[in-house]
């Protein structure tokens, strides 16, 4: 069984806070979830290609040409904070020098 | 520095990519734009927004694999890297991880004159972050920051080398030949006050002769090749004293603070993001016909060794000449025109040296064949050396007359008829008997000023070379 700690560090990274019954929940499912991964690693893939990518289709490339954009306006109406056309941050880094 | 420990360096170098469009959707990378208004739903990761790969970021990206020595991998792809930033707006950054564009390379260049290879490990396609403001002096002491997402998309390349470099000087030679193999294949700008080529390094020193890498610190935030060898000689110093005095160094990142001259601590390994890449489901893998990746290999232009080599071995130019023309592209290819004219390569890089880099630097480059005439003049000795420069300045004037059309309006032309000549020093030594006694009697040093007075009455058109002979002669003839 994966512990709450770990389940906290992955909840954390993706930037969710989970409640009680959430941690306890996670735990099961991904332990289910490795418990699955650990089964098909016990398969013998030795003569097969690794397969990358889901997709096996050719990229399309797009030519260098420049199209429109969005208006500022509409780029900043998402943001929380905004101040002479740009997005205000709050404090990116903690601590001193 | 101590002896008792090498300093082993690597660089990761972020060059963006010349592209008119951004990485993977149309908004224009024009520099300069107002805040956040080359921004769409795909550089922001609007959700329903579909990536589409710019064709000729890839070409350039393999072509600046190509120039670098590297293999090119016709199959590579496109991998999701997460994490939570300001100047990312989707929270994932799309780059390449197992599969990069190109695998290992190398490039060669000199550290004084000996000649040194750094290997190159990869080089991978990526998207560019926006550009944050930070309120205080750095981000360390910013309450807040400003974000412009023009910058987010715009394509670049991060070209890893390996730990090979031994010196902060060496670091910055390599990086200063990196920006010129990047120019001359004219994939990036390469401007560092613009960010368009950026660098981090990573530093560690191990025991004298030990096989053993040491505990390396990355330093960030390095915007010039001046600060790029300061952080590094800065960090060395640092990293010794705390291992002389049998400290640990630990494993981190560092922003190089320009104003203290010194690193500083920005994150530890302890809170080292974990950044759970996946293969970006909306991009397919590349898969590059290879014949296509050899046409772009055998379509590179000359790059700037090749051309160091050409023009020592068959210019016969010395290094440091051919580093100038090297160093300086739009210098180099002035020289190779003026050669076709007047194919005197030790000659035409004498005066691009000279005098007129000088004033080519404010005013721009001359017509190559106004050079080259100039330079028969002199070779031919219808001018002297001063006027030569008389008339350099006067092209730069205005290029409208030739150099030998400026010698007849202003009657510059050298004056090297002997029986003239010999009138003007005839006349002098007459006009100044008590010098020339003088001099008969072995004041060796008053030929000078007879030269000189020779000079003065032919307002400087006189050949020296004539003069001389003419006082020797006249002078000498009746020495006591």
């Amino acid at each position: 069984m994966i512990d709450r700690e770990e389940v906290i560090r992955i909840a954390a990274l993706a930037r969710l806070d989970l409640s009680e019954e959430e941690i306890e929940k996670y735990q099961r499912d991904l332990t289910d979830f490795l418990t699955a991964c650990a089964q098909l690693k016990k398969v013998d893939v030795s003569q097969l290609r690794a397969t990358s990518h889901a997709v096996t289709i050719k990229p399309r490339l797009r030519q260098d040409r420049v199209g429109p954009s969005l208006k500022q306006t509409d780029v900043l109406s998402g943001g929380a904070d905004v101040q002479d056309g740009f997005f205000r941050v709050p404090r990116i880094v903690e601590g001193q020098g | 520095m101590s002896r008792k420990y090498d300093t082993v360096i690597g660089l990761e170098i972020h060059v963006a990519l010349l592209t008119e469009s951004k990485f993977l959707c149309s908004c224009s990378t024009e520099f300069g734009a107002p805040p956040n208004s080359h921004c769409c739903p795909i550089c922001l990761g609007l959700p329903g927004s579909l990536p589409a790969i710019n064709a000729k970021a890839v070409e350039y990206a393999v072509i600046a694999g190509s120039a670098l020595n590297c293999v090119i991998n016709p199959f590579s792809k496109f991998d999701r890297k997460n994490y939570f930033y300001p100047d990312l707006p989707k929270a994932y950054q799309i780059t390449q991880d197992a599969y990069p564009i190109c695998g290992p390379g190398y490039l060669d260049y000199y550290v004084q004159d000996k000649l040194e290879r750094t290997k190159i490990v990869r080089i991978h396609l990526e998207e560019e972050a926006g550009k944050l403001i930070h309120s205080g002096e750095s981000i360390i002491d910013s309450e807040y920051s400003l974000v412009d997402y023009n910058r987010a998309g715009i394509p670049l390349i991060e070209i890893v080398t390996a730990p090979d470099i031994t010196a902060p000087e060496q670091a910055r030679l390599f990086l200063e030949q990196l920006r010129l193999v990047m120019n001359y294949i004219q994939v990036s700008d390469t401007k560092m006050e613009e960010g368009s080529l950026r660098c981090d390094a990573n530093i560690s020193l191990k025991p004298k002769g030990s096989p053993v890498l040491g505990t390396k610190v990355e330093i960030k935030n390095l915007n010039s090749f001046r600060a790029l060898e300061r952080a590094l000689e800065f960090e060395k110093e640092r990293q010794r004293e705390v291992l002389e005095q049998g400290g640990q160094i630990e494993q981190e990142s560092r922003t190089w603070d320009e104003r203290a001259g010194k690193t500083m601590t920005m994150r530890s390994k302890a809170d080292a993001p974990d950044y759970r890449f996946f293969p970006d489901p909306n991009l397919p893998p590349l898969n590059l016909d290879p014949v296509w990746i050899e046409n772009l290999k055998k379509s590179l232009p000359e790059l700037p060794l090749e051309r160091l080599h050409r023009l020592k071995d068959q210019d016969r130019l010395s290094h440091y000449e051919a580093a100038f023309l090297v160093n300086y592209p739009d210098f180099g290819d002035l020289f190779e025109k003026v050669k076709v004219t007047f194919p005197e390569p030790k000659a035409i890089v004498n005066l691009l040296m000279g005098d007129y880099a000088r004033l080519a630097r404010e005013h721009g480059h001359l017509n190559p064949v106004r050079l080259g005439e100039l330079l028969q003049l002199l070779a031919d000795e219808v001018i002297n050396k001063n006027q030569g420069k008389d008339i350099l300045e006067e092209l730069f004037k205005t290029e409208e007359d030739s150099p030998a059309e400026i010698v007849e309006k202003r009657g510059w032309r050298m004056l090297s008829d002997a029986a003239q000549l010999r009138k003007v020093v005839e006349g002098i030594l007459a006009d100044n008997p008590d010098l020339v006694g003088r001099f008969r009697n072995g004041e060796n040093k008053l030929f000078g000023f007879f030269i000189g007075q020779v000079m003065r009455a032919t307002e400087g058109k006189a050949d020296p070379e004539v003069v001389n002979n003419l006082l020797r002669e006249e002078l000498e003839g009746g020495r006591n």
